[in-house]
């Protein structure tokens, strides 16, 4: 036998193996009739488009990084105010959800009604961001040693002296390793501006403009730019914080918005607060609009909407086109979720009987979580063409990555306790696989499934838009042609709040089974 | 014919390998241990002591040397149910209540868990658990989490006790009442017993023989027999005899 290869020698060689079949295959012509070129043709196209690209990656770059600096300036100030007012993080709790679930590509054309130039695309990445910094911050900060606080408010210092003491230093892994995660969102979020904003620059609409010209060469080409700029910032991240920290953490996904226990507090206070959770989103939508100044006609507030939705002369009209978009993009959304959901979970599993076979995988799994994987739907448009199963591939693509790194990671913290006992009496693979794994992987089946809902709904109305010109996403896409700008806010609104309903549906849930069962939220 | 001992490990080797370094966690262990009997094996964080255990209970796969349980090989014997185990932290599943944790045995092995459920209950009450039947494992204290775990390793009969450090996160005063309890319990049902642990105190109290094991590579520099009888009681925990043999096993532990 072959000696193994050992470390990042392998990953190498794994590399250079999956580079070779690629060529391979591409050369051949083998996938869908050219859709996939090998990858010199590509680089080679690369080459000759080569002069077009600096002002569409200078575009996308500049976008992304300005969104960056933003959405962490608000996300590590609302990270410390919600660390140290437990009443403001639950007052906000309705705002961070919303963000954290919300589909960019539904929110893109409003920004663009509302924003002008840049500032969609900037908006967009910040997004991306605020939501990753902030769990990150309150995270850090509410995870720092208490003794070592302890020791700061014993000598009379003040909660001031404690968080700029202890607290803030103790946050900085979590806040670097958010910063990591947070980086190739922004691209992402600048990328799907770009398809929903129109504009002449960036990797999005240079996509887009190349999607009907029959090139797969330069999509790809495109593609594997938009991927390499989403990992270089990953990496660039990453490096610093090994650098700074002389450790990195695992790349996980929060997915939990950070709560707060309100139990000890009198009835009216805790009602007034949820009432306010609600309103607050609400609220902020119609300062937005307020604070930006444009027309009514354009930007709808939340009682527009409902003018438009119900009251209005088209109303009637508006609402059998809503419900019919509905009734189109919810069926997928859910089956490719599942789909997704499913294939990670079954592949979790077997890496704990087959651990050698799936360790190779598990790198690939991690690249795709810096990969902005929605915007390469036009590549998938190529191979897969513009019907339904477009639609359903790019939500398990989409849902799938994710969710098998949280539930691979989770799994592998599985204490080895736990399993010695039915081993120890002999217990055959499956039987401890039914009676630890499989139960132990509860929770964090149930982060994935928050990580993936949102995730499922994005990829759905992506494809809507740019291919399948079905539901919701084709409704969007097609009320910006109408003018139809009533219809771009409600669609926007809500699959905002579909979004939400989802998200805390899936909470629920999990608390009820997991506090029947003993168990603790999967972070 | 004599009936095969309780456990017999002779010429064990192991080494562990990873990230260019090998380490020699054994080097030719062999121990005995008679049908009935008591043995403690105590030595330093390293030495390889819970090794013996897992090879002992096939969990790990020993380089060199036999392991015979109850006269059969270590798997053959878990799975005649013939052995009990109790690991260094509960090891319960936080999704099970009392009750259930305590039949996973049972259901490993394939047992009706019906006609064992007045047994199961036994053992449960023998802990003192009784009334926490339903209880999670989050609910209960350390110490109660210890004792569900010691209900488990009994639940199948077993001829073959393994302990592995079983009250190791216990506070002085609960450790010794269940040491005790121990006592008994192994004395009703007649087992042989194999206790890892690095309290020189438990070690004695329990144990007819002292097993001293140092480290690197991991090996046994001697067995010490201890001479009490049976039942011992808890004022033997200050009797000047019990100090002379712990001084003899920290002398042994300590000197090279």
């Amino acid at each position: 036998m072959a000696a193994e290869p050992k470390g990042h020698w392998r990953g190498l060689r794994n590399a250079a193996v999956l580079l070779l079949i690629w060529e391979v295959v591409g050369r051949l012509d083998l996938v869908a009739g050219g859709a996939l070129p090998g990858f010199s043709e590509i680089v080679i196209r690369l080459y000759e488009d080569w002069g077009d690209y600096p002002r569409h990656i200078w575009a996308t770059v500049y976008a992304s990084t300005l969104g960056f600096l933003i959405g962490n300036a608000f996300g590590i100030g609302a990270g410390v105010i919600f660390a140290m007012s437990p009443t403001m993080l639950r007052l906000f709790r309705g705002v961070n959800i919303a963000v954290f679930a919300l589909p960019p590509i539904a929110i893109a054309p409003i920004l663009v009604l509302t924003l002008s130039g840049m500032a969609p695309r900037i908006a967009l990445a910040a997004l991306g961001v605020y939501f990753v910094t902030m769990t990150a911050t309150v995270i850090g900060l509410s995870q720092a040693d208490t003794r070592a606080t302890d020791v700061i408010r014993a000598y009379g210092g003040s909660r001031w002296d404690a968080l700029r003491l202890v607290r803030f230093r103790g946050a900085l892994p979590s806040i670097l390793a958010g910063l990591r995660v947070a980086a190739p969102n922004a691209v992402l979020g600048a990328i799907l501006a770009e398809f929903g904003g129109g504009g002449r620059w960036g990797l999005g609409a240079y996509l887009l403009g190349s999607l009907g010209r029959g090139e797969p060469d330069r999509l790809w080409g495109i593609g594997l730019v938009a991927t390499l700029i989403a990992g270089l910032s990953y990496a660039g991240f990453a490096l610093l914080a090994s650098r700074t920290l002389g450790a990195t953490r695992a790349v996980t996904l929060n997915t939990a918005v950070p709560e707060t226990d309100t139990g000890n507090r009198s009835l009216a206070v805790r009602i007034a607060l949820t009432l306010g959770t609600i309103a607050l989103p609400f609220i902020m939508w119609w300062g937005f609009i307020k604070l930006t100044g444009v027309p009514d006609l354009i930007s709808k507030t939340p009682w527009g909407v409902v003018q438009y939705l119900f009251l209005g002369p088209t109303a009637e009209s508006a609402q059998s086109r809503l419900l019919a978009a509905l009734a189109e993009t919810l069926p997928i959304t859910f089956v490719g979720m599942a789909a997704g959901l499913l294939f990670a979970f079954l592949l979790a599993i077997s890496s704990r009987l087959f651990p050698r076979a799936i360790e190779a995988f598990l790198p690939v799994a991690l690249v795709t979580q810096t990969m902005p994987l929605v915007a390469l739907t036009p590549l998938l448009v190529l191979i897969l063409g513009r019907g339904t199963s477009l639609t359903l591939w790019v939500t398990i693509s989409v849902t799938f990555f994710p969710a098998f790194v949280t539930l691979a990671q989770g799994l592998a913290l599985v204490p080895r306790s736990a399993e010695d006992v039915p081993r120890a009496y002999g217990a055959s693979r499956w039987t401890e696989m039914r009676m630890v794994t499989l139960p132990a992987s509860l929770p964090y089946l149930f982060a994935a499934t928050r990580l993936t809902v949102p995730r499922a709904l994005l990829g759905v109305m992506i494809a809507e838009w740019l291919a399948t010109g079905k539901g919701l996403g084709n409704l969007l896409n097609q009320s910006r042609g109408f003018l139809d700008y009533g219809m771009i806010w409600t669609v926007a609104a809500v699959s905002v709040l579909l979004s939400v309903i989802f998200y805390q549906l899936v909470v629920i849930v999990e608390k009820r089974v997991l506090r029947r069962l003993g168990m603790a939220t999967a972070e | 014919m004599s009936a095969p001992d309780g456990i017999a490990l002779s010429g064990v080797c192991k080494t562990f390998s990873g990230r260019g370094k090998v380490v020699e966690a054994l080097r030719d262990v062999s121990l005995s241990c008679p049908a009935g009997s008591f043995t403690a094996i105590i030595g330093p964080s390293g030495c390889g002591k819970s090794t013996v255990m897992r090879i002992a209970l096939g969990l790990e796969r020993a380089d060199a040397g036999t392991v015979r349980i109850a006269g059969q090989a270590s798997l053959d014997a878990a799975r005649a149910g013939v052995t009990g185990v109790a690991f260094q932290d509960a090891a319960l599943l936080p999704w099970r209540s009392v009750k259930r944790n305590v039949e996973v045995p049972l259901e490993v092995l394939g047992r009706s868990r019906s006609t064992a459920a007045a047994h199961v209950q036994d053992m449960i009450e023998l802990v003192g658990l009784k009334g926490y039947e339903n209880a999670l494992p989050g609910e209960l204290s350390g110490g109660m989490r210890q004792r569900v775990a010691i209900a488990r390793a009994l639940v199948t009969h077993p001829q073959v006790l393994f302990m592995d450090e079983p009250f190791g996160a216990l506070d002085q005063i609960l450790r010794r009442q269940m040491n005790v309890e121990l006592q008994r319990i192994w004395a009703e049902t007649g087992s042989t017993a194999l206790l890892v642990t690095h309290g020189i105190d438990e070690a004695v109290f329990l144990a007819d023989r002292v097993v001293v094991m140092h480290a690197v590579p991991g090996r046994i520099v001697d067995v010490i027999e201890v001479p009490f009888d049976r039942p011992r009681q808890p004022s033997l925990f200050s009797d000047p005899e019990f100090h002379r043999v712990c001084d003899h096993v920290a002398e042994v532990l300590h000197g090279g």
